[in-house]
């Protein structure tokens, strides 16, 4: 049997061992059997991507040979007090939070939610109120099954979070949902799973999160839905920083009805191999999103993010910004493809990604792509490589700077542009505490 | 925009000017490939056992191989069962003089503006015209022998030149490289054979006009240019098509390889039949191209003008082995009707202070679809090395296509890569200010075209840039009334 083989087989372990342990109860209510089913039948029909897949040509899934993955049911969680997890939330902060622990909401550490009127939200398992039927009918049904991970996601869903806005409504606190991850003795796969409505008019922030207690070796294979009715807006802010030793997979899509406005920031500074697929469909005219990342990648981390933009309509914006940067044996993958199809007239696409190279044995692979088939179009891309520029070290080590702090300063000034982009202030604080921790043990 | 509708009408309605067929016996071997059909081909060009050899092994390693389908262009699946693999002219004459050539063949080249003898007179140009898959026609030969330069159809080399030929033949593009060029190492049946020795600058352009010709055979050129140190070689290659209702594979391969110092240039105006408004018919081009950059300070430039076939599919690629050897790739792609080209080029950095070149100009228009696919990777080793990639497209009409699929990877912090592309169609503004200037729209787009493609004619030999404006203008005619 090749190694592809045994992999798919343990995948089909991995979808066995979880329904087998996930008793009625944990498996949450029925209205989520069809989706379950419909994910399981999924995975039954799909194998492992390999590196022959154009998606996965750099992001190999070597990990999966040398560990075997047990499905995460809820543990002794409860066990974890607020304060054993102080240094894990954001000082300050406003923000209404959900905390889930290994895939499942630990009520110890959220506190009762309080939103405005015409704010719900609630989890999957409706441990924290019941799930609108608005909400209930779009799970599932923005995201697509594009590889076996996310179909995994759907059949084996653990817990997530449900944020609905009614029409018109502006939700006033923003919405943190933090993820925390313990290792355990045997390393374990988690399958969040979240769904953001809004609907017309209405405004939300979420601020998404993923940490980790320790430095253990676990997988989060997550996706997140978001639904934005006509002339919605969504503050979208992600800062992931697991374990050195986690897999992480972010599967998020994003549909866009006429006039809404999408803007997407996120930091993915952690795990040993970490992959984020952006997938955004304008489905209305006059829609925008806007998306900016940075990517860490030190040492062995492989840090990889893909963007798939669909402009089907006429008249829609997408501006894409990614900048890497790269130290040790590190590798930034970036992959944006940007799609325009017939008729999609008017579109402004402009998608741009800047990498920085700090070692000699780090690797960048980007491809950015264009695809399109309309003629009255604005589309432009642009990549970047190389390294610290020598006339700006010079210059600030001219001015008594230190070698160390001039390279620090100058990959700060780099991600900057990201960064100031975090609405957020407590949370934009610690994602530049983080980088500049880094960074500092990197030069 | 009626403007536009009325472009693509006049587009879509413009037959293919070179579409006549010259009656010539020729020697055809019934359709099929296998072994015997290999061997067929080898003993009637009386070729040495070693070629045989290498025949036969490209053909059992393409028995194992399947077509690659990860292209974005589209096509019914090749029947290579159905391809005759030899077609020779039956007359073959004596190279003396051009007078003893088929008067038939020398009209069949008058008609496309390319009369051997006028070329020979005016332009200084040496046409190796292949004429199916035998050369008939060397001019020249003299006047290269006397600088050292070997100027042959690969047969001839065959024969009589079978050291250089053992040593370079399919050393850059092995014959497992791909679908293609193994096929092609199996079958090839004739092509060009370049030699430049040590120190020598050639003393003219090099040219070959490939021209198919029979019904349902498969052109399999094989191109092998090698340049020694220091020496210098500028070479062309023209291409035509009779019409044909069925598609035609053209499947060559082209090596070159420079030693340190030297510098090759490699032009192609590609004009073959695109196929007809419903896209029947047209050629198909995969073609396998790769420089080997393999000496200090070497360089190699490729030029592409293509504006025919039925699908382009190809990458001329540089391997920049060398230390401060240098790659270029500048293309100008057309497509128009049902016409498909997914092409680009591969710079691939190994030694220290390596820069590359890409400018690539699509121009799509009725139902063309196009995409640039590119690759440039920056490998350990290579210290300080530079790319610079642009690709522009520039759209006419609403249902054509143009992708980018730039592939860049980097493992080496001191190496610069720079990435740009823009889509765009001409600008309102651009059209208005000519327009206010007294221009006619058609010669306001065909100002604005031929500004977009200006940088790739300008690195175009002088004969080559005009034949290839006078190309981009007979392609859009009506595409910019």
């Amino acid at each position: 049997m090749s190694s592809s083989e045994q992999m798919a087989t343990d995948l089909q372990q991995v979808l066995q061992q979880g329904r087998h342990r996930m008793t009625p109860g944990l498996s949450g209510p029925q209205w989520l059997s069809p989706v379950r089913a419909r994910g399981a039948a999924a995975v039954a029909t799909m194998s492992l991507p390999d590196r022959k897949q154009e998606a996965w040509r750099y992001s190999s899934l070597g990990f999966l040979d040398r560990v075997s993955y047990q499905p995460l049911v809820e543990g002794p969680f409860d066990a974890i007090l607020p304060g054993d997890v102080e240094d894990l939330l954001l000082q300050d902060s406003d923000a209404v939070r959900l905390v889930f622990v290994n895939g499942y909401l630990a009520t110890a550490l959220t506190p009762a939610v309080r939103c405005c009127d015409g704010a719900t939200v609630t989890n999957l398992t409706a441990e924290m109120g019941e799930v609108p039927e608005a909400v209930r009918t779009q799970l599932d049904a923005i995201a697509e099954h594009r590889h076996v991970f996310a179909a995994l996601n759907s059949a084996l869903m653990s817990d997530g979070a449900l944020i609905h806005v009614a029409r018109g409504v502006s939700s006033a606190p923003p919405i943190e949902i933090l993820h925390i991850s313990v290792g355990l003795d045997e390393p374990g796969i988690a399958h969040p799973r979240h769904l953001i409505v809004l609907e017309e008019g209405a405004r939300a922030e979420v601020i998404e999160r993923y940490c980790a207690m320790g430095d253990g070796s676990y997988f989060n294979n997550a996706l997140i839905e978001v639904a934005l009715g006509a002339g919605s807006e969504l503050v979208h802010e992600r800062v992931q920083e697991e374990s050195p030793n986690a897999q992480h997979l972010s599967d998020l899509h994003v549909r866009l009805e006429a006039g809404s406005r999408y803007r997407l920031v996120q930091a993915t500074l952690g795990g040993a191999w970490s992959r984020t697929d952006v997938r955004v469909t304008f489905e209305g005219e006059g829609a925008q999103a806007e998306l900016d990342g940075l990517m860490l990648a030190r040492d062995q981390q492989l840090n990889d993010v893909h963007l798939s933009v669909h402009h089907k309509v006429p008249h829609c914006t997408s501006h894409e910004t990614f900048k890497g940067i790269l130290d040790g044996k590190g590798r930034v993958v970036f992959d944006g493809h940007i799609v325009v199809a017939r008729d999609a007239q008017k579109t402004d696409a402009v998608l741009a990604n800047d990498n920085l190279m700090l070692s000699r044995e780090a690797e960048v692979d980007a491809k950015p792509q264009l695809e399109i088939y309309a003629d009255d179009v604005k589309c432009s891309h642009g990549t970047t490589v190389g390294e610290l520029d020598a006339n700006m070290l010079f210059y600030l080590r001219s001015r008594g700077i230190s070698e160390v702090q001039a390279k620090q300063m100058l990959c700060q000034g780099f991600a900057e542009e990201i960064l100031q982009k975090i609405d957020h202030p407590a949370l934009r604080a610690r994602a530049s505490g983080l980088l500049a921790a880094r960074l500092m043990e990197s030069v | 925009m009626s403007s536009s509708n009325k472009q693509m009408d006049a587009l879509v309605a413009k037959g293919y000017e070179h579409g006549f067929v010259t009656d010539i016996e020729t020697d055809v071997i019934p359709p099929g490939l296998n072994e015997d059909v290999i061997r067929f081909i080898s003993a009637r060009k009386n070729e040495p056992e070693w070629v045989l050899e290498y025949r036969l092994k490209a053909y059992r390693h393409w028995l194992t191989m399947t077509p690659p389908h990860w292209s974005s262009v589209h096509y019914p699946a090749i029947d290579f069962q159905a391809i005759s693999y030899f077609a020779a002219p039956t007359k073959k004459p004596q190279l003396d003089s051009l007078d003893q050539v088929d008067p038939e063949l020398l009209r069949t080249y008058e008609k496309l503006g390319i009369p051997l003898e006028e070329q020979k007179a005016l332009s200084g140009v040496a046409v190796d015209a292949v004429f199916d898959s035998v050369s008939v026609a060397t001019t020249f030969r003299q006047n290269l022998a006397d600088a050292g330069v070997i100027f042959c159809s690969i047969s001839e080399a065959a024969q009589e030149h079978p050291d250089l030929l053992r040593e370079y033949l399919g050393s850059v593009v092995p014959h497992t490289d791909n679908f293609y060029a193994a096929l092609n190492a199996a079958v090839f049946t004739d092509g060009t054979f370049v030699y430049i020795p040590k120190g020598v600058r050639c003393p003219m352009e090099l040219s070959t006009y490939f021209r198919i010709n029979a019904q349902n055979t498969g052109q399999f050129e094989r191109t092998l240019i090698v340049a020694e140190e220091g020496s210098h070689v500028s070479y062309l290659e023209g291409c035509t098509a009779p019409q044909r209702d069925e598609n035609q594979l053209h499947a060559a391969v082209v090596e070159l390889i420079a030693m340190q110092d030297a510098q090759i240039k490699y032009s192609t105006v590609q004009n073959w039949y695109p196929g007809d408004e419903q896209g029947r018919g047209g050629i198909y081009n995969f073609v396998t191209k790769r420089g080997d950059c393999r000496g200090a300070r070497s360089k190699i430039s490729w030029t592409q003008v293509e504006t025919g076939s039925a699908i382009t599919w190809k990458y001329p690629s540089c391997l920049l082995r060398g230390d401060d050897s240098v790659g270029e790739f500048y293309s100008v792609a057309v497509t128009k009707g049902r016409q498909q080209a997914d092409t680009g080029t591969k710079m691939i950095h190994i030694g220290r202070n390596t820069t590359s070149t890409v400018v690539s100009k699509g121009i799509s228009a009725g139902g063309g679809q196009q995409a640039y696919r590119g690759l440039v990777r920056m490998s350990q080793r290579a210290e300080n090395a530079r790319n610079h990639t642009q690709c522009d497209s520039l759209l006419i009409g609403d249902r054509c296509a143009a992708h980018t699929f730039p592939y860049i990877e980097v493992k080496n912090p001191t190496a610069k890569v720079e990435h740009e592309a823009t889509t765009s169609k001409i600008g309102e503004d651009q059209l208005f200010y000519c327009r206010s200037r007294g221009l006619s729209e058609e010669n306001a787009v065909s100002l604005i075209v031929n500004g977009f493609c200006k940088e790739i004619f300008n690195e175009l030999p002088m004969e080559f840039a005009v034949e290839a404006q006078k190309l981009l203008a007979i392609s859009l005619e009506g595409a910019v009334g």
